[in-house]
């Protein structure tokens, strides 16, 4: 078949002026306007604000203000030198309808130092020209806060304590898997590791732990958590220092007054606190070559409170002594229980009998004396009168 | 004999000269003492149940055995005080040159026993009231194997508030009918013993006399 040279020319052309029309469209007047009325509706930063070094995703929600008209994008992406694009840029036509929103999600890592970024979000019409945003972008470094709210003045070898301590949120975005890990060398901590959470911009949380050291060895403490899903750790070390606690409770024994009665040794006197905290659960016993009697075999002070008192009284028989030790316990607030011994003199002078030399009973002898003399003296009379 | 108590207590020397003609007995006498035992006896129950309380922890049963023991000891008791007051007057009058036999003698103390009967039973009532204000100690099976423990208890014991006023005013009791049965003694004593008003006294009222100072001493001591 032959065919007609300037035909198929005039054919070709045609063909080659369409190819085009399909694939990029007219920017006609009315798809111009329709593209002004596309906007960014919202931006949605994972995390709130990066530390330096963090990835993270930007997302861009694009909003067709027109009511009655869709407009196809061809192509969107984002970033600047400081806040590098890591995920691949929008390629493919898209098309968004009357009055809809499409979302852009990138991939982002903030190579900058701190400060605020401004990458451009670009999105490309089919039927109109480019639109362009600027985000707004915040590199922080600034790390959460572990702070001791709380310390004993000093540790005590196998004595259980309480440290106090406070993580705070000083950044502008919340921070998710908050978890305080514990950990030394010859101490155990319960718990050794404290699950906080997510916690806020501005927020704190209180977080306590006990120790029980050892040894004299520094407890090291590391507050991990995670910025998006970029994880971070704060660290901190405590000392720990064997010694006295400036504050513990001091409970002392005095007014100590010991009697025997009926071969049963009475022990009595006041407990005071001398110390700065509570003494909880204070108890007195006696102990061997004492052995505790009924009816105060332990006497139960209870709690005593800074400059507070109590009295005690116990019960015991003692032989072949001259001392007794007296055992004063009583406990932390931890549960830790202190002992202290005090030795309580005890002789036969203590051999008391209730309200005894209370003197000479003047009256009673007295009148014996009187009756006497009377009856003497009635008789000597008797006697001269029948003399007489 | 055409006698009566209130002779022996009022009018003792015209009682023992009647009894003089009358042949010797000691039942009345010991009638008397046996009274006189009983009432003791019923204050022993009462102090003895304090001292059996205090020592109820150390022996199972000992309680009875110290009741039983209170009560027996003070029914004896005033009889063997009857020989001794009655051997006492009687020796003593041996260096006045005294005659008559024991039992004249024995009669006639046991006679002067009668007031001594109502002053036990003024003690009892005392004892009654005041035993309930007495705090007892308790002996430990511990305290009982030291002897300086017992006295210290026994002394924190008899050192009672309670207890200190009841012996004082027992021994008080005592004393006033003490002397009055000596009274009648030596009335007893001059007509059983043929003695003088003088020597008969002095036979009586010394061994009184030295008892009495006794027992005040012994409220002092206290």
């Amino acid at each position: 078949m032959k065919i007609d040279q300037p035909f198929a020319i005039i054919c070709l052309l045609l063909l080659i002026s369409i190819v085009p029309g399909i694939a990029c469209g007219y920017a006609t007047p009315e798809s111009i306007v329709a593209a002004g009325k596309v906007y960014i509706s919202g931006i949605d930063y994972d995390p709130g604000s990066f530390f330096t070094g963090d990835t993270g995703t930007v997302t861009v929600y694009v909003t067709n203000g027109n009511s009655n008209q869709s407009v196809v994008v061809n192509h969107a992406t984002i970033g600047d030198t400081y806040i590098r694009l890591k995920s691949n840029p929008y390629d493919s036509s898209a098309n968004i309808g009357p009055l809809q929103t499409r979302t852009f999600v990138f991939s982002v890592a903030a190579d900058a130092l701190e400060g605020t970024y401004y990458p451009t979000f670009s999105l490309s019409f089919r039927d109109a020209d480019s639109l362009y945003y600027r985000l707004v972008t915040k590199v922080d470094n600034t790390p959460l806060e572990l702070t001791v709210v709380d310390k004993p003045d000093a540790y005590t070898q196998d004595k259980k304590k309480t440290v106090y301590m406070q993580v705070a949120n000083p950044r502008n975005n919340m921070v998710k898997n908050v978890i305080l890990d514990l950990s030394g060398d010859g101490a155990d901590f319960s718990p050794s590791r404290v699950f906080v959470g997510n916690l806020g911009p501005g927020e704190k949380i209180p977080v306590n732990f006990s120790v029980t050291p050892n040894k004299v060895t520094p407890l090291k403490l590391t507050l991990n958590y995670d910025n998006g899903d970029n994880p971070h750790r704060v660290s901190m070390e405590l000392p720990v220092i064997f010694g006295t606690d400036k504050k513990a409770a001091n409970p002392v024994i005095s007014n100590v007054q010991v009697k025997n009665e009926a071969g049963i040794w009475h022990v009595t006197g006041d407990v005071n606190n001398a110390g700065l905290e509570t003494a909880n659960t204070v108890m007195v016993t006696s102990l061997p070559p004492a052995i505790p009697q009924d009816p105060y075999k332990v006497y139960v002070v209870g709690a005593l409170k800074t400059d507070d008192f109590g009295s005690f009284e116990v019960t015991l028989t003692a032989e072949n002594t001259d001392t007794i030790p007296i055992k004063l316990s009583y406990k932390d607030a931890d549960g830790n229980v202190y002992d202290s011994i005090q030795d309580v003199k005890i002789s036969p002078a203590a051999i008391t009998a209730r309200n005894s030399t209370s003197g000479l009973p003047v009256i009673p002898i007295t009148i014996g004396i009187a009756l006497l003399v009377l009856f003497v003296g009635g008789w000597i009379l008797y006697l001269k009168r029948n003399k007489k | 004999m055409n006698l009566s108590i209130t002779d022996i207590l009022f009018r003792p020397d015209a009682f023992f000269g009647t009894m003089m003609n009358e042949k010797e007995s000691l039942k009345i006498p010991a009638l008397i003492v046996l009274a006189g035992s009983i009432v003791a006896a019923a204050y022993g129950y009462l102090i003895g149940g304090l001292t059996a309380k205090m020592m109820a922890s150390t022996v199972p049963g000992i309680e009875t055995i110290i009741t039983i023991s209170t009560i027996g000891g003070a029914l004896a008791g005033t009889f063997i005080f009857w020989i001794l007051w009655a051997g006492i007057i009687y020796a003593l009058s041996f260096a006045f040159k005294g005659l008559g036999s024991f039992s004249r003698m024995l009669q006639v103390v046991g006679y002067g026993y009668l007031p001594q009967i109502l002053g036990s039973v003024i003690t009892l009532i005392a004892a009654t009231q005041y035993i309930p204000k007495i705090t007892v100690p308790t002996l430990s099976s511990a305290a009982m194997q030291d002897p300086a423990m017992i006295e210290q208890t026994m002394k924190a014991f008899m050192h009672d508030p309670a207890m200190l006023e009841l012996t004082q005013i027992t021994s008080l009791i005592t004393i006033v009918f003490l002397l009055w049965s000596a009274n009648i003694w030596i009335f007893g004593a001059k007509h059983a013993r043929q003695l003088s008003p003088r020597d008969s006294a002095l036979c009586v009222g010394i061994p009184v006399v030295l008892y009495v100072l006794y027992l005040i001493y012994n409220i002092g001591v206290m």
